[in-house]
């Protein structure tokens, strides 16, 4: 029996519409500039990437997406939606999941009972069905379970189902919060630096999860990295920011040769490495 | 074929037809379980004889010829077993390859063994066969892909997917439903069922040739109530697959063993959830590798040594009378005296029976130790836990059968007493082991020269082994012939028995002893990292790599006490005057071990010349 491959477990995105568009939004903390004018549009099936030098603003451009952060001006729009003003826990019920730079699961559960909690927009029944486990209580979960196991299978956690989250090593606990946003069952996949204090190996299975849950699922992704090589090698689109302003966007080749983003990003003297050394 | 022939009534008996008499016999029992997405889900013996026959179709379908071989790349799975006696039934050989092979391996067999269809798991194994140049396969007409992930999407003409290659199978079983009857009714003993790669830790692997008759003398001795399981084997036995399926070992329990016998076998989830699926299952009978029954038994001993003070007491009291009662049964052969029994029962009550639980060897009746030797004080911990292991003998050059412990027979430190029906002797000269029975294959697949260097004319098999008669009846293996250790002072000495000795400290992985035409002896161990780390964990010594673990002063000592310690049990020659610990794991892809992970000592002793050459200056 052969494992199922993602959309045979979730649901899967349609066609290469765009599902996010940000225009020109701008963020600034008591006066400090954070996000200075940035315009993206990420299309359904589409790896984009955000690079930038440590505090360029990566993560508050999720912020402001996931909802957590409100922009002084600009637009967000999710799937012709105005994200703008919405709650973080209405703007999940969307199909926005994302995972954290530093892990935020629970760490006093198993790696099972967080990748389940990851199914809960998906409850549709209420609290006496739970307790009772009749009907619809009992199907949903079955379902749940069946997606969660369908999940363990593709990252390849089946040894730490019933193990703590709080025991497992770092590199495990990424995946697990992969895994946890995959659960949601999103229509749009938001990484922030999955692959951050991870060996080499590591971010190889990274980056082969990743590209996998894009070719299977086709959804957009977002994804911010340090590790230049992975970010090369998965992304369709890259965005370079600094001090919260966009210095380019383009394939990775493009931003690759773009003499602004060396400058930004590694300083003068230096060449961004060819990924994987080919070509 | 021509079709006026009459249909013949008699048929070669092969694990294909003991799995389509099951199917017609007992077609709802239980044959196979596989764990998949968390579940363990039933194939009957109906169900298996289905895929088999279909498998079969499929390679009658693209053309396999009587001989042709069919290999399979991936891990231990119902797919396997299906190509693997599916080739058999189309009276195809199966070869099967490691899955840590690497593609220069890959390389090497799929163009020694001329293989036609071959079997990939998923994208990791498709990726090494799809690297080599199709032009230096000529052989390779198709690569059937059980995983879809990744290799769906890759364009190669000998690419299908394996419901695709099933999709044909069902077609041609429509168009021709006796096809396969047909060619099973002309199969002969004489049928190649298997290209068989032995590892090699010298020189590149050859293709032991196994036929129909090997497996059937295999399929009676192992089957039989005094083949090698006692009380004998039936359908109620459950056992686990998780050894390397392309070696005899494994093939001889998951496949010979499993038609012969009819019991149910089970397949787990992933190669790292060995102990929750062994959990799972609780076998009956396990078959492992003294490395498998060494990890056990140190997992075990490390979670004692983390438990409270009231718990330690109690442990330290169960296992000094587990040891007590490993002695009684080493000295009995295996029957207990009414104290031992006794001691035995009482254990079980306060410590065994929760430390066989934890590793899923509670309903173990019978365990078996092969294929590498082990040292006799695990074997006495887990006879004395009530976990009787049977330590047996075999190579791939005669099914993996030779010699074995009965229970009630056994003989600690010795390989156990011939088979019925076979011959096994001490050449008189060399003390090597000599072998003749129905299970000894017929030759290294195009290799006469390496076949005639081991079967000679008489029909014996040169097993390579030295071996002495232990009170007429057991053979005991002193070493292989071409690693026996002429010290400086002209002493022969056996390696192997010191590094096991060496090897029962749960703290040391690997050891290898250096002496050959040396003053002293002297080893290279490698720790294992995994409980030396928790140990250091506990003794706050901070560390961080392998490398830096075995760099520590402390656990330069701890491995000294350990050798101290095994040094007793040696004479002054046969002690280890220095050593030192390896900065490596060693690894099959490095080159240091073999897909079975045995070491590789003439690469090891170049690799590590360095650390040798100071030892001894």
């Amino acid at each position: 029996m052969r494992a199922r491959l993602l959309n045979e477990i979730l649901a899967a995105g349609e066609g290469s519409d765009p599902i996010l568009e940000i225009d020109d939004i701008h963020l600034s903390f008591a006066g400090v500039v954070a996000i200075d004018g940035v315009s993206i549009t990420v299309h359904n099936g589409e790896l984009f990437a955000i690079i930038g030098p440590n505090g360029a603003g990566k993560t508050s451009i999720f912020n402001c997406i996931s909802g957590l952060y409100q922009p002084d001006r600009g637009s967000i729009s999710f799937e012709g939606r105005d994200l703008l003003g919405m709650k973080p826990n209405r703007i999940a019920d969307l199909g926005v999941a994302r995972t954290f730079q530093n892990i935020e699961l629970f760490p006093q559960m198993t790696v099972l009972d967080n990748l389940m909690l990851g199914r809960h927009q998906h409850v549709r029944y209420g609290s006496v069905a739970a307790v009772l486990r009749v009907g619809r209580a009992a199907a949903e979960e079955a379902r749940n379970r069946e997606v969660v196991e369908g999940i363990i299978e593709f990252l390849d956690i089946q040894a730490h189902r019933k193990s703590y989250v709080a025991m497992l090593p770092y590199g495990i606990q990424k995946r697990i919060e992969l895994g946890r946003a995959l659960a949601m069952e999103p229509k749009l996949l938001l990484l922030d630096e999955p692959a951050a204090g991870m060996n080499l190996e590591e971010t190889e299975d990274m980056a082969r999860f990743i590209t996998d849950i894009k070719r299977e699922l086709g959804i957009g992704i977002v994804l911010v990295d340090h590790d230049m090589r992975m970010v090369m090698d998965v992304a369709d689109t890259v965005l370079a920011i600094d001090f919260g302003r966009p210095i380019a966007v383009g394939t990775p080749a493009e931003i690759q040769r773009n003499d602004d983003v060396i400058r930004a990003y590694l300083g003068q003297e230096h060449a961004v490495a060819e990924p994987g050394g080919d070509e | 074929m021509t079709t006026t022939a009459p249909t013949p009534t008699i048929t070669t008996v092969t694990p294909a037809s003991k799995v389509r008499e099951r199917a017609r016999t007992t077609p709802e029992a239980v044959a196979l379980r596989v764990k998949s997405e968390g579940i363990w889900r039933e194939i009957t013996w109906e169900t298996y004889w289905d895929r088999i026959e279909t498998f079969a179709h499929a390679l009658i379908a693209h053309g396999a010829e009587v001989g042709d071989r069919v290999g399979i790349h991936s891990e231990n799975r119902p797919e396997w077993v299906y190509t693997d006696i599916g080739s058999m039934a189309a009276r195809a050989a199966c070869m099967g390859l490691y899955p840590t092979n690497p593609t220069a391996e890959v390389e090497y067999l799929l163009k020694d063994s001329g293989c036609r269809i071959l079997v990939v798991e998923d994208e990791e194994q498709a990726d090494k066969v799809l690297a080599i140049p199709a032009a230096d396969l000529p052989a390779l007409e198709k690569i059937v892909y059980l995983e879809h992930r990744g290799v769906d999407t890759k364009d190669d003409p000998r690419l299908m997917s394996w419901d695709d290659f099933m999709a044909t199978g069902h077609s041609h079983r429509a168009a021709f439903p006796d096809a396969l009857e047909r060619r099973m009714a002309e199969a002969t003993p004489d049928d190649l069922a298997y290209l068989v790669y032995t590892s090699g830790t010298t020189g590149p692997p050859k293709g032991s040739m196994l036929t129909v008759r090997n497996l059937q003398y295999a399929g009676k001795v192992l089957a039989g109530s005094d083949g090698i399981v006692k009380p004998p084997p039936g359908p109620d036995d459950l056992l686990v697959s998780y050894l390397p399926l392309c070696h005899i070992y494994e093939k001889l329990f998951t496949v010979v063993f499993g038609t012969w016998v009819g019991s149910q076998t089970h397949f787990g989830e992933s190669i790292d959830t060995l102990v929750p699926d062994m959990r799972d299952v609780n076998p009956t009978i396990v078959q492992g590798v003294p490395r498998i029954w060494e990890r056990i038994h140190a997992a075990i001993l490390v979670r004692l040594g983390s438990a409270s003070r009231m718990k330690l007491l109690n442990a330290a009291v169960w296992l000094k009378a587990a040891d007590r009662v490993g002695r009684t049964l080493a000295r009995t052969g295996g029957r207990h005296t009414l104290l031992s029994r006794v001691l035995q029962g009482l254990g079980n009550m306060f410590l065994y029976r929760s430390l066989k639980d934890r590793v899923g060897l509670r309903r173990c009746r019978f365990g078996v130790s092969a294929a590498a030797p082990i040292a006799p004080e695990i074997l006495r911990f887990f006879m004395g836990i009530g976990v009787p292991i049977h330590e047996a003998y075999g190579m791939t050059e005669n099914t993996g059968v030779a010699t074995r412990n009965l229970p009630g027979r056994i003989k600690l430190g010795t390989v156990g007493e011939a088979y019925e029906d076979s011959d096994i002797r001490l050449d008189p000269e060399t003390g090597e082991i000599l072998c003749r029975h129905d299970g000894v294959f017929i030759g290294y697949w195009n290799q006469p020269e390496a076949t005639a260097a081991t079967l000679d004319d008489e029909g014996y098999l040169h097993t390579g082994d030295v071996g002495e008669m232990v009170d007429g009846t057991h053979i005991r293996i002193v070493d292989r012939l071409k690693d026996i250790i002429i010290t400086s002072g002209g002493k022969n000495v056996s390696p192997s028995e010191i590094e096991n000795t060496l090897k029962t400290s749960p703290f040391i992985k690997e050891a290898i002893i250096v002496g050959d035409r040396r003053k002293f002896l002297s080893a290279l161990i490698g720790i294992d990292f995994d409980v030396v780390s928790e140990w250091a964990q506990r003794k706050r010594i901070p560390h961080t790599t392998y490398r830096d673990l075995s760099e520590k002063p402390e656990v330069v000592a701890l491995v000294r006490k350990a050798v101290d310690e095994s040094n007793e049990k040696f004479a002054r020659v046969e002690q280890i005057k220095k050593f030192t610990l390896l900065t490596k794991e060693l690894d099959h892809e490095d080159g240091e071990l073999t897909a079975t992970q045995k070491v590789k000592r003439s690469v090891i002793e170049k690799r590590f010349s360095d650390e040798i050459e100071s030892m001894y200056s």
